[in-house]
């Protein structure tokens, strides 16, 4: 895994090695083994390297056999051994075993076609110098990111937003837009970004540009075409593709570890790694001090069944607070959550233990329905079927036990459920969430409010759904804005890449093969979600293949400490009430300082323990603190030398270097 | 105390702790908490913590109810006479 970078000029000016040099230092965290570059007169790519297959042949930028295509390039095409094969058949030929030289030969041989062909997760650029045009691709389901601008017809890219900035192409400046995504979604929404100017490839997607013009097309796109009858051979089917999509992700030159979460999926996926791992497995968790959200004796027992050499990385309110600079400066966005923050402290572990590459259960909860909201949606429109029904609303108090605490209440808490949202609205499963979310805006300053009057971020989503959203079954419906908003936007990004490539740790999600998304949607809905049991077939696959005495646990849902990471630690951090003081909410605008003024209070008094304000005061810190990072406080690092690189490319390099190093 | 004054307590309560960030909105008394989202269900537990506390009341789980706790009057009225009924 690696980090991308590129300047493609249409404008006439010049793309200096420093620029590139520029932007290759500030993704260095996301390849510390590594760097090159190419440059020519109007082009220049760069990379930074995690080593992970073909350690010494793989350095990058690399071309094709004649130096017309040049590709950097950032993620795993697990699949290359059988592609390269295929492309040897065919008459090409290869200089290295790397998966990146696979991409170079499948464009040549395939063009477009090549896509639908890779399974893995990839953002990459390829140049042809002969025609000056790029084409850039994401992996289906947005694992790895890829950012771009257009400032005056030139096209920079790279794999963080942070590389456009440091490239002096692109000017930072915030997109409020954006923002209210972020709270509203959990996150911007492809192609759109936290940052004016600044977009991201789309997931599914690749695009063409050429003479000025970005063209991007779709590959792939979540589809769902259920069966009304499981097949006889469903389990033996899930079990080929979990083994193969677990081996394939257990492809590496260096060892493979696993996260685990002492939950099925990480369990499952643990389990099948620990039987291809030539080596004892290394295992890796994170475990909280706060014991509502611990998790560590059934992640021990996890590990003690599978014989993995197990590392705990455990989480105060203190190490939360401590790491959330860091964590946003990665994120490069507000999150509304401080989840991420266990998972930075985790790569940061488990890098320093020496392994960098971890496979984990994400992707399992979209791909086989086993999320809450998805029975909350079934429950939600079966009460609305019959809304004098007495009994039926009692259902949340089996789904949500903690509203029902010692019975007070009952029914009478439903009635946010049943008010969020009508049946015929195509968000109708996500209203309750989005509307939760969206509760953070009653915090904005008046002139914000003002700003955004007329724009309606739900509404962008619901004209953005595709023709076929309307013949899928409600909880279809759900999968799919699940799988195309809050796992790109944030849990694959804010949660996963961006937070493990902090630390030079690369995630592979076997759930997130294309291959049992395929499986998995063309399933009647009830194999997926039986009543109110979750993921019905990977437990009852669970209970056929893994040893009886692994436990196969649901796990809750994973939180971690939000306002006391900041309200409730030993001491606060220091720019707690710096950032959230009135001149600092002034000075940046986005949030009144009364309001976040009435937040603190209440958090200061331990009041502040429901959803609306966990999230408020996270999505406000975060803010306060992101607005710093990228807008008034930016730091720059000394561009990368050319000296240093593994890899010096290019007319315009040959020209400095009197063409010493190829 | 009477209602009028448990009604303002209740009014002031919920706007302080729920309705600071809303300083242009005002919630009527007989407007439902949760349906206008003012309180959420983890909200709602902390307004009968306050009630138990602020007045000296028991609240038992079959008195949470849409009556006795969605509205402002709602709170007032069942304070008031819960109040009444220790006193007598």
């Amino acid at each position: 895994m690696c980090g991308i970078a590129g300047i493609i000029r249409s404008s006439g000016k010049e793309t200096t090695l420093d620029a590139l040099g520029a932007m290759a230092a500030v993704l260095r965290h996301r390849g510390p083994d590594g760097y090159g570059f190419y440059a020519d007169a109007d082009a220049g790519l760069a990379h930074v390297r995690l080593s992970i297959i073909d350690v010494a042949g793989g350095a990058q930028p690399l071309t094709n056999e004649d130096g017309s295509l040049i590709i950097t390039y950032n993620g795993e095409v697990y699949n290359y051994v059988e592609l390269a094969e295929e492309l040897r058949r065919a008459g090409h030929q290869f200089r290295t075993r790397s998966d990146t030289e696979v991409l170079v030969h499948a464009w040549e041989e395939w063009g477009p076609g090549m896509f639908e062909r890779l399974n893995g997760q990839f953002a990459f650029a390829l140049y042809d110098r002969r025609t000056h045009m790029v084409v850039l691709a994401r992996d289906r389901f947005g694992v790895r990111p890829l950012f771009y601008a257009q400032p005056d017809g030139d096209l920079v890219f790279a794999s963080e937003a942070k590389a456009l900035f440091a490239s002096g192409d692109v000017t930072p400046a915030p997109d409020p837009v954006g923002l209210d995504e972020v709270f509203t979604f959990w996150s911007a929404r492809a192609p759109r970004t936290v940052f004016e100017g600044v977009s991201q490839l789309q997931p599914g997607c690749w695009a063409q540009w050429r003479d000025g013009r970005l063209t991007v097309s779709r590959y792939w796109a979540p589809e769902y075409e259920r069966g009304t009858v499981e097949p006889a051979d469903a389990l033996e089917q899930l079990d080929g593709i979990l083994n193969s999509s677990v081996n394939l992700r257990m492809r590496a030159d260096v060892p493979v570890g696993a996260y685990l979460s002492g939950g099925l999926d990480s369990t499952v996926t643990g389990a099948l790694a620990a039987a291809a791992s030539p080596f004892a497995l290394r295992s890796f968790s994170v475990a909280f001090s706060d014991p509502a959200l611990d998790e560590s004796l059934h992640q021990r027992a996890v590990a003690r069944v599978l014989e993995t050499e197990h590392a705990v990385q455990s989480i105060g309110a203190e190490e939360i607070g401590a790491a959330f600079p860091g964590v946003v400066r990665h994120t490069e966005t507000p999150v509304i959550r401080t989840a991420p923050a266990p998972m930075y402290l985790l790569a940061k572990l488990t890098r320093e233990r020496g392994i960098k590459v971890v496979l984990t259960g994400e992707g399992s909860d979209e791909v086989l329905l086993g999320y809450d909201l998805f029975k909350e949606a079934m429950v939600r429109r079966f009460c609305l079927r019959q809304p004098d029904s007495a009994w039926r609303p009692r259902l949340f108090d089996r789904l949500y036990p903690y509203l029902n605490t010692g019975n007070r209440g009952g029914t009478f808490w439903s009635q946010f459920f049943l008010t969020a949202g009508s049946t015929d609205d195509p968000l109708f499963s996500h209203m309750p969430r989005f509307l939760l979310t969206s509760r953070i805006k009653e915090f904005y300053t008046d002139d914000r409010r003002a700003a955004l009057e007329g724009t309606d971020v739900l509404q962008q989503l619901r004209d953005g759904l595709p023709a076929d959203f309307q013949r899928w079954s409600g909880l279809e419906q759900a999968a799919y804005l699940e799988v195309t908003t809050l796992l790109p936007g944030y849990l694959l990004s804010s949660q996963a890449d961006r937070v493990g490539m902090a630390h030079g740790v690369e995630g592979r999600f076997p759930f997130l093969d294309h291959r049992l998304f395929a499986f998995a949607s063309a399933l009647p809905g009830r194999s997926r979600l039986r009543g109110m049991k979750e993921k019905d077939i990977l437990h009852r696959w669970a209970r056929q293949k893994l040893p009886d005495s692994l436990p196969k646990r649901t796990k809750q849902p994973y939180r971690a400490p939000d306002v006391d990471a900041f309200f409730n630690a030993s001491r606060p951090p220091e720019y707690r009430d710096r950032l959230l003081a009135p001149e600092a909410l002034e000075a940046f605008g986005w949030f009144d300082p009364a309001a976040v003024g009435g937040l603190v209070r209440r958090c200061l008094a331990g009041r502040a323990t429901g959803f609306l304000e966990n999230q408020a005061l996270v999505g406000i810190l975060s803010t306060q603190l992101w607005h710093q990072e990228f807008f008034t406080n930016r730091q720059s690092a000394a561009p990368l030398p050319p000296e240093g690189a593994d890899v010096l490319l290019g007319s315009a390099i040959h020209a400095v270097h009197n063409g010493d190093r190829g | 105390m009477n209602e009028k004054e448990v009604l303002q307590r209740a009014r002031d309560f919920v706007i302080e702790n729920f309705m600071y960030m809303r300083k242009n909105k005002t919630i009527g008394d007989d407007e439902s908490l949760l349906r206008t989202g003012v309180i959420s269900s983890l909200g709602m537990m902390e307004v009968v913590g306050w009630v138990e506390e602020a007045f000296g009341v028991i609240v038992d789980p079959e008195a949470i109810t849409e009556q006795n706790f969605d509205t402002l009057n709602g709170i007032a009225s069942f304070v008031t006479s819960r109040v009444s009924a220790s006193a007598a």
